[in-house]
C-alpha cells in the first residue's frame, strides 16, 4: 500500500462520519519500490494530497522529513518533488494496520492489500 | 410424441422492470437486505473467490471504450476502478495513478502480483473520503447487485468520492442481446471451469466444430454504425454533428468514438475460438419482484391460478433457428461483460437437443419441479414440487440440483431425440455440471434502466453520454458541482 493511496482511505464504521480519516497507520514490513520519477505527475498530485494525513503516515514510518506544507513553487522544485515522490509513490506498506481514529477498529494491510471490509454489524446503512 | 403436460400450472411470470417499485419504501423490508447480502454472497462473491485461481490474462481483454476513457484522462489524475477484478485497466494509462478495488481478495491479490495497486473493499461502503478521486471506472460491477436499492447505493458511493467535474463511467449487462433474448432480468448464470483453466484444451475436447469462427458473421464486435464511421454502434443517431441537450442526451462530440481501432478481431479472437457449449442459463427470482409480490399478498389471498412464483426458476434454451447453427461462434460472453467468458455456446447438436419437439417428464424429487415446454422456453416451476418438500427457496444452496436436472434432461432426450443429435451430451452436460454450477447472478439492465437509475436516484451525477457497447448499456456521468 502506497502512502497516495493511504491518504485516500477512511475509515466507514457505522456513525464515524468524515472522524474516520485519516486512518492511523503501524507497519510492521516495509518496502522501497523504485518508480519512474514523473515531475508533472507529481507537481499535479501535491494539491490532492491531504497534507496533515500525509505526514502523519511519514512520520510514523520513519520517512524522509516531509515539509510541513507543499513549499512555493513546488511545481519547478525537483527536489520537492522528488522528495514526494518517494514518500507518496515508492514506499510501500507490506504488512501492517489501519485503525479508525474515532472507533478505533482495525483493518489490515497483508501483503501489500489493505482489507477495507467490515462486517454488517459494523457498516453504515 | 409423449402427450403434452397438461395442468402445469402457472407459467413463470413476467413482471415489469424494478423500476416500477420505487413507491414501496424498502426501508419496510430490513430482511431484503439480508436476503440480497446472502445472494451476492452465494452468486457472486463465492463465485470469483472459488474461480479466482482459473482466471488468466488471456481472458482479460480491456474494454476498447473504457482503455479510451482512462486515457482522455488528464495526467496527473487519480482514478479508482470499482470491481476491478485481476486488475486489466489499472495499466492502461500510466500517466494517471489508479487504485483497484474489489470485494473478492483473490482478484485483488492477482491483480496485486502484476504490480498493480489495490486494495479489498465493498462498493456499496467505499473506505474513501468524500470527493478524493478525478475519475471512477464501474465496469461490468453493478449488475451483481440483487436489489435496485443496492444498486443506487453502488452509484452513490462512487459519486460521493469523486471530485466535483469528475466522470464516472458505468457498464452492466444490457438485457437486450444481438443473439439471444433474457426473457427476465435476474439471471444465475452458470459457469464453466474448465474453459478458464485450459481453454484451448478444454475447447477441443468437448468437440466443437466452429473454433476457429467466421469472422465477417454477424460480428458483435464491430458493430458498425451505418452511418457514420464509428465502430460502437450507439442506440443514438450518430450524427455527431447535431449538438445535445443540456439535461441529457447523446454527446457524440465529447465521447468520439471514431478512434476506436477496428484492429480487435485479434484481441477478441480468443473468444470466438474459445467455443462454448451450453448456451443455457438461470434465471433468478427477483428480490425485488418477491417483495412486490409479498405486498400484495398481504392485500390480499394469494390463490393457486396466481402467476407469480418468487421461486421459478427458468431455463431458457437456445433460441436458434436451425440456419443459426452456423451462429454458435458469433456470440461471446466477453462482448457482455468483464473479463472471463461466462457461457459456453452450444454445439449444433446439443441446441438441436434442446428443442427437440415432445416433452419433458415431470421431474420428480427435484427442487425445480417439471419442465415444461412454452413456446421455445423450457420453465421449471418450484411451486408444483411438493412430493419431498425440498425447500424451495434455498435454491442458492441446491448446486447439485442444477446438475440432476440436467443429467435427467439429457436422459429424457436420448429417447426422444435423434440419437444422431444427442451423441455426447450427455458427457457434455457431466462436464459442464461438473463444477457444481458455479452460478453468478446478474440483473441485466434494460435500455434506459442504468439512465433512469441515475436521473431518478442520483441527482448528483448528470448524464454527459449513453450508449450500448457490446452488450452492454453504459454511461458516462459528471459529478455536479456544488454538491455534497
Amino acid at each position: 500500500m502506497k502512502l497516495l493511496t493511504h491518504n485516500l482511505l477512511s475509515s466507514h464504521v457505522r456513525g464515524v462520519g468524515p472522524r474516520g480519516f485519516p486512518l492511523r497507520l503501524q507497519a510492521t514490513e516495509v518496502r522501497i519500490n523504485p518508480v519512474e520519477f514523473n515531475p508533472e505527475f507529481v507537481a499535479r498530485m501535491i494539491p490532492k494530497v491531504e497534507w496533515a494525513a500525509l505526514l502523519e503516515a511519514a512520520d510514523t514510518l520513519h520517512l524522509v522529513e516531509v515539509p510541513k506544507e507543499p513549499i512555493e513553487g513546488y511545481e519547478h522544485n525537483e527536489k520537492f518533488l522528488r522528495k514526494m515522490h518517494h514518500v507518496l509513490l515508492e514506499v510501500d506498506v507490506l504488512e501492517g494496520t489501519l485503525q479508525c481514529p474515532e472507533s478505533g477498529r482495525l483493518f489490515p494491510i497483508t501483503r501489500g492489500i489493505p482489507n477495507m471490509l467490515l462486517n454488517d454489524e459494523e457498516t453504515e446503512n | 410424441m409423449s402427450p403434452s403436460l397438461g395442468n402445469l400450472g402457472p407459467p413463470s411470470y413476467v413482471l415489469g422492470t424494478c423500476a416500477d417499485l420505487r413507491p414501496l419504501g424498502w426501508s419496510c423490508f430490513p430482511r431484503m437486505e439480508h436476503e440480497a447480502a446472502q445472494l451476492e454472497k452465494q452468486h457472486v462473491h463465492h463465485v470469483y473467490e472459488s474461480t479466482a485461481p482459473y482466471f488468466s490474462d488471456l481472458q482479460s481483454k480491456a474494454w476498447p471504450r473504457v482503455r479510451q476513457f482512462l486515457q482522455g484522462q488528464k495526467p496527473g489524475s487519480l482514478i479508482a476502478d470499482i470491481g476491478c477484478g485481476t486488475g486489466k485497466y489499472l495499466k492502461v494509462n500510466s500517466q494517471v495513478h489508479i487504485l483497484g478495488c474489489d470485494y473478492c481478495e483473490p482478484l485483488v491479490e492477482i491483480a496485486r502480483e502484476r504490480g498493480c495497486e489495490v486494495m479489498v473493499c465493498d462498493n456499496l461502503n467505499l473506505p474513501f473520503r468524500d470527493q478524493g478521486f478525478d475519475a471512477i471506472i464501474s465496469i461490468g460491477v453493478i449488475h451483481h447487485f440483487s436489489t435496485k436499492q443496492r444498486r443506487i447505493r453502488a452509484i452513490k458511493e462512487m459519486a460521493r468520492v469523486l471530485v466535483p467535474g469528475g466522470q464516472l463511467m458505468i457498464y452492466v449487462w444490457a438485457m437486450e442481446q444481438k443473439n439471444r433474448h433474457f426473457e427476465k432480468q435476474d439471471v444465475l448464470v452458470p459457469w464453466n471451469r474448465a474453459f478458464c483453466a485450459q481453454p484451448f484444451s478444454e475447447a477441443s475436447q468437448l468437440g466443437r466444430k466452429k473454433q476457429c469462427g467466421h469472422p465477417e458473421r454477424s460480428h458483435p464486435y464491430h458493430p458498425s454504425c451505418s452511418e457514420c464511421s464509428c465502430s460502437v454502434c450507439f442506440k443514438e443517431r450518430c450524427d455527431s454533428k447535431r449538438s445535445h441537450s443540456v439535461d441529457y442526451g447523446p454527446v457524440m462530440a465529447r465521447t468520439c468514438f471514431a478512434n476506436i481501432s477496428k484492429g480487435g478481431e485479434e484481441e477478441y479472437g480468443f473468444y470466438r475460438t474459445l467455443g462454448k457449449s451450453f448456451r443455457s442459463w438461470f434465471f433468478s427470482r427477483s428480490l425485488d419482484e418477491s417483495a412486490l409480490r409479498k405486498q400484495i399478498e398481504r392485500a390480499r389471498p394469494l390463490r393457486n391460478t396466481e402467476v407469480w412464483s418468487s421461486r421459478t426458476i427458468t431455463i431458457q434454451p437456445s433460441r436458434h433457428s436451425s440456419g443459426d447453427l452456423d451462429h454458435q461462434e458469433a456470440f461471446s460472453t466477453k462482448e457482455q461483460n468483464s473479463d472471463e467468458d461466462v457461457f459456453v455456446e452450444s454445439s449444433g447438436k446439443h441446441s438441436e437437443w434442446l428443442r427437440a419437439p415432445g416433452t419433458w417428464k415431470h421431474l420428480d424429487g427435484d427442487l425445480l419441479g417439471e419442465i415444461q415446454k412454452n413456446g421455445g422456453r423450457h420453465v421449471l416451476d418450484g411451486r408444483n414440487t411438493t412430493e419431498d418438500g425440498v425447500d424451495p427457496d434455498n435454491i442458492e444452496g441446491k448446486n447439485p440440483c442444477a446438475g440432476r436436472i440436467l443429467r435427467r434432461l439429457s436422459q429424457v432426450a436420448s429417447t426422444d431425440s435423434n440419437p444422431d443429435d444427442t451423441i455426447s451430451v450427455e458427457q457434455k452436460q457431466a462436464d459442464i455440471w461438473g463444477s457444481r454450477a458455479f452460478m453468478r447472478y446478474y440483473h441485466v439492465f434494460r435500455e434506459g434502466e442504468l439512465c433512469g437509475l441515475l436521473k431518478e436516484n442520483v441527482s448528483e451525477l448528470h448524464i454527459l453520454s449513453s450508449g450500448n457497447d457490446h452488450g452492454n448499456w453504459c454511461i458516462i456521468a459528471e459529478k455536479k458541482e456544488n454538491c455534497n
